[in-house]
């Protein structure tokens, strides 16, 4: 399936490419927040007031490129916890007024399906619709689904991508789990920070993908995941994913690696890299925007133009490639525990 | 690659029963699980029916005596009850022996936890246990399934709403379909949480007195919780081991209504394109279709638009209909799969289950549901509709091999 265009939210200078331009956002601390956009023209006002923060970013990057391409055949979502934010507010609500008099608002936007469902509704779309909520691979199993349906179901073009929030609550409750840093660590140095945890991030990255390559972008070759694997499964499994679209590790350029500064889990991304691609190319990304569930949405984003030649900041170039760019291989885990694998071409 | 999806295994649990054969002798008294007794502790417990499966976390933890201390939410324990229950009547001895995945759905995962910490940790954010609130996303339950069944090809999990295991049970098909499986357990569970029932009751649309589907003077559901859950097997996995074929998934259909976020269209448009998408792939005419399970959840407004829907697809012709939440409640995320394992007994067993607490015809519709058990007919084609908030509509399409 091939990128026909796409948007992204994040907490770098992306809604504008800006971050082409060498315009990057440095961060110190735990929270990677996203840079919005002026949502105005976009969302009458008295409903932008009501809307939580991921369906927002979801309706940012999303309509505007629903509305560039009439026709879609459907919208498919990945986010592993939707709208949190409205969700712990309705709790919230619950527990102070004893399950008195609340408002359905919260509710209503708690559920996970709520930003494909305002999309639909934005954009009077009728078809396929569904939302993939599946820890760190919500956005693989998208993928996944927006393929079957290229291969199986006639379907011409879909909007496909991820919306993911950090809401007060769930960041307290991750930290008091052991997922962020302890110590304050700037962006600069997060990746060298070696120390346990990492830092949190947040945004939306849609996708017009087309099952023609006819003036697109980028290629989505093919996807993988794997749950709770051993590391030599992971090699075995990445070589299966190269072998079956008939590549070897020579053929892959360069790598997107999801290393997120945390020492308890970056030897996957290490030893892929040692034992298969020595000599490649590596770009990171989430020294950049933070990790998240469904952070590889954003790594197909940057790979995209990776492809297409843009000047890649200096910061997401972890070891320079030696070539021309054509074969990014993204692999990406989620806490050691879901492992996703995305093949991307020139088309 | 495989044609045909055949459904080799069923497994369920609700408030009419722990296990199938429960199920089915409930279906067959017409005993409803709708009533105000239920392991939910709110304050609308005296007010508000809700259809709660008939045992505490203790009993269900039991049930399926998991080997690890992990904390497992109700939503989970339904979950593994079901789909083991599934594995299990599907003849899978060893389920790493072919292509499998899980793919479950669930609208509110492990809210039934979260809840219960947040009532701490709102008042103190040093209290609460983090074991009761790491089970909170909706991936959970699936992965807790997955472990209990072993299952390791492929994971993943769906939420849409209402819809949520219609569309799991769709996506299974899919995954079989393009070859990438042999064989998907696919379903889904949610229990009662006071997050979903003060949500509902904010929209004001449960019914104090039990939902009454199609009846003119409807007032709501009632919500209920459960799991239900299919073996999807590809034609050559279900051939290659001789075993008994209960029906095939031979259409199914996701369409989105596009018309608000909580109510559905008045005419019922996203649920038409739903029905006449999966009649449509299973390529039977609309008098092949012997039987619906209605999506039927008692609110005013979806009983309106999915009869008017109903009536645009059938004509004067109306199957057979009736509205099963009668009997199990509105159970969400897990609707999907436990009216799919409800429709395919009615296949298995040639008979149609009523809709209770019906009494009078909806003013505005032609037709009226079943009401009383019907046995011995000849049961071929039974279509199941699941509707869910964002406007997310799913059809299937299960027929008698």
């Amino acid at each position: 399936m091939f990128i026909r265009d796409l948007s992204s939210i994040s907490p770098q200078y992306t809604y504008n490419n800006k971050i082409f331009e060498n315009e990057i956002k440095f961060y110190s601390g735990n929270r990677y927040l996203a840079i919005e956009p002026d949502y105005k023209n976009m969302i009458p006002l008295s409903l932008l007031r009501r809307m939580g923060k991921a369906v927002r970013m979801g309706i940012g990057a999303g309509l505007p490129l629903i509305k560039k391409h009439p026709g879609l055949g459907g919208i498919i979502i990945g986010t592993a916890n939707g709208g949190l934010e409205d969700c712990i507010k309705f709790l919230n609500q619950i527990i102070s007024y004893n399950e008195g008099s609340l408002t359905p608002t919260n509710f209503v936007q708690s559920t996970p399906n709520s930003v494909a469902g305002h999309l639909a509704l934005m954009s009077n779309n009728t078809k396929y619709n569904t939302t993939h909520v599946h820890k760190g691979l919500a956005f693989e199993s998208s993928l996944l689904d927006a393929k079957l349906l290229f291969e199986q179901d006639e379907v011409k073009s879909l909007l496909v991508g991820n919306v993911e929030e950090i809401s007060d609550y769930n960041y307290n409750i991750d930290y008091l789990a052991g997922l962020f840093k302890e110590k304050e660590v700037d962006s600069k140095s997060l990746l060298n920070s070696n120390t346990k945890g990492t830092v949190c991030g947040e945004g939306s990255a849609m996708f017009v993908l087309e099952s023609s390559p006819a003036n697109s972008l980028a290629e989505i070759k093919d996807i993988d995941q794997i749950c709770f694997p051993t590391e030599s499964e992971i090699i075995e499994k990445t070589k299966h994913f190269l072998d079956r679209n008939n590549l070897t590790e020579s053929d892959i350029d360069a790598l997107v690696l999801g290393l997120n500064g945390d020492n308890r889990t970056g030897f996957w991304y290490n030893n892929l890299n040692k034992k298969l691609f020595k000599n490649h190319g590596v770009f990171t990304f989430k020294n950049l925007i933070g990790e998240y569930t469904t952070a590889s949405a954003f790594a197909i984003w940057l790979s995209a133009h990776i492809i297409q030649g843009y000047k890649i900041p200096e910061e997401a170039v972890y070891k320079k490639p030696q070539s021309e760019i054509n074969n990014i291989l993204i692999y990406n885990h989620y806490e050691g525990s879901q492992h996703g694998f995305i093949l991307m071409c020139k088309s | 690659m495989s044609d045909k999806v055949f459904v080799t295994g069923i497994g369920i649990i609700s408030a009419i029963g722990n296990n199938t054969g429960e199920v089915f002798n409930s279906l067959n008294l017409s005993a409803t699980g709708i009533g105000f007794t239920s392991y939910l502790n709110t304050i609308h417990r005296n007010e508000i029916p809700v259809a709660g499966v008939k045992a505490s976390n203790e009993e269900l933890l039991e049930i399926v005596t998991p080997c690890d201390n992990l904390a497992y939410t109700r939503t989970a324990l339904l979950g593994m009850i079901a789909a083991k229950e599934a594995v299990i009547s599907s003849g899978i001895k060893d389920i790493s022996e072919k292509r499998t995945g899980l793919v479950s759905a669930t609208s509110v995962g492990g809210m039934d936890k979260s809840e219960y910490f947040f009532s701490k940790f709102i008042k103190d954010n040093k209290a609460g246990k983090l074991k009761d609130i790491i089970t909170h996303d909706c991936g959970d339950s699936t992965e807790k399934i997955a472990d209990y069944l072993g299952v390791k090809d492929y994971i993943t999990t769906i939420s849409t709403a209402c819809s949520s295991s219609a569309n799991s049970i769709m996506f299974g098909a899919r995954l079989i379909k393009n070859g990438i499986l042999d064989r998907v357990i696919a379903g889904g569970t949610d229990s009662l949480t006071k997050f979903t029932l003060n949500g509902f009751n904010t929209l004001m649309i449960l019914d104090k007195t039990g939902c009454k589907p199609f009846d003119n003077n409807r007032n709501g559901l009632t919500l209920g919780e459960g799991a239900g859950f299919l073996v999807l097997e590809s034609e050559r996995a279900a051939n290659s081991s001789n075993k008994e074929i209960l029906c095939e998934l031979k259409g199914y259909d996701n369409s989105c209504d596009a018309y608000h976020q909580t109510a559905s269209s008045p005419e019922g448009y996203g649920a038409y394109l739903a029905m006449k998408g999966a009649i449509g792939m299973s390529r039977l005419s609309t008098d092949e279709i012997d039987y619906i399970n209605a999506h039927g959840t008692g609110t005013v407004n979806n009983d309106l638009s999915e009869g008017k829907a109903i009536e645009k697809i059938f004509g004067n012709k109306i199957p057979k209909l009736s509205s099963t939440k009668s009997f199990t409640g509105h159970t969400l995320g897990a609707a999907g799969g436990i009216e799919a394992v409800l429709s395919v007994l009615s296949i298995k067993d040639q008979t149609i289950f009523p809709n209770l607490n019906f009494t009078q015809q909806m003013k505005e519709l032609s037709f009226s549901p079943v009401t009383n058990l019907i046995k011995d007919i000849e049961v071929k084609n039974v279509l199941s509709n699941s509707f869910g908030f964002g406007g997310n509509n799913t059809t299937l399409v299960f027929s008698r091999v």
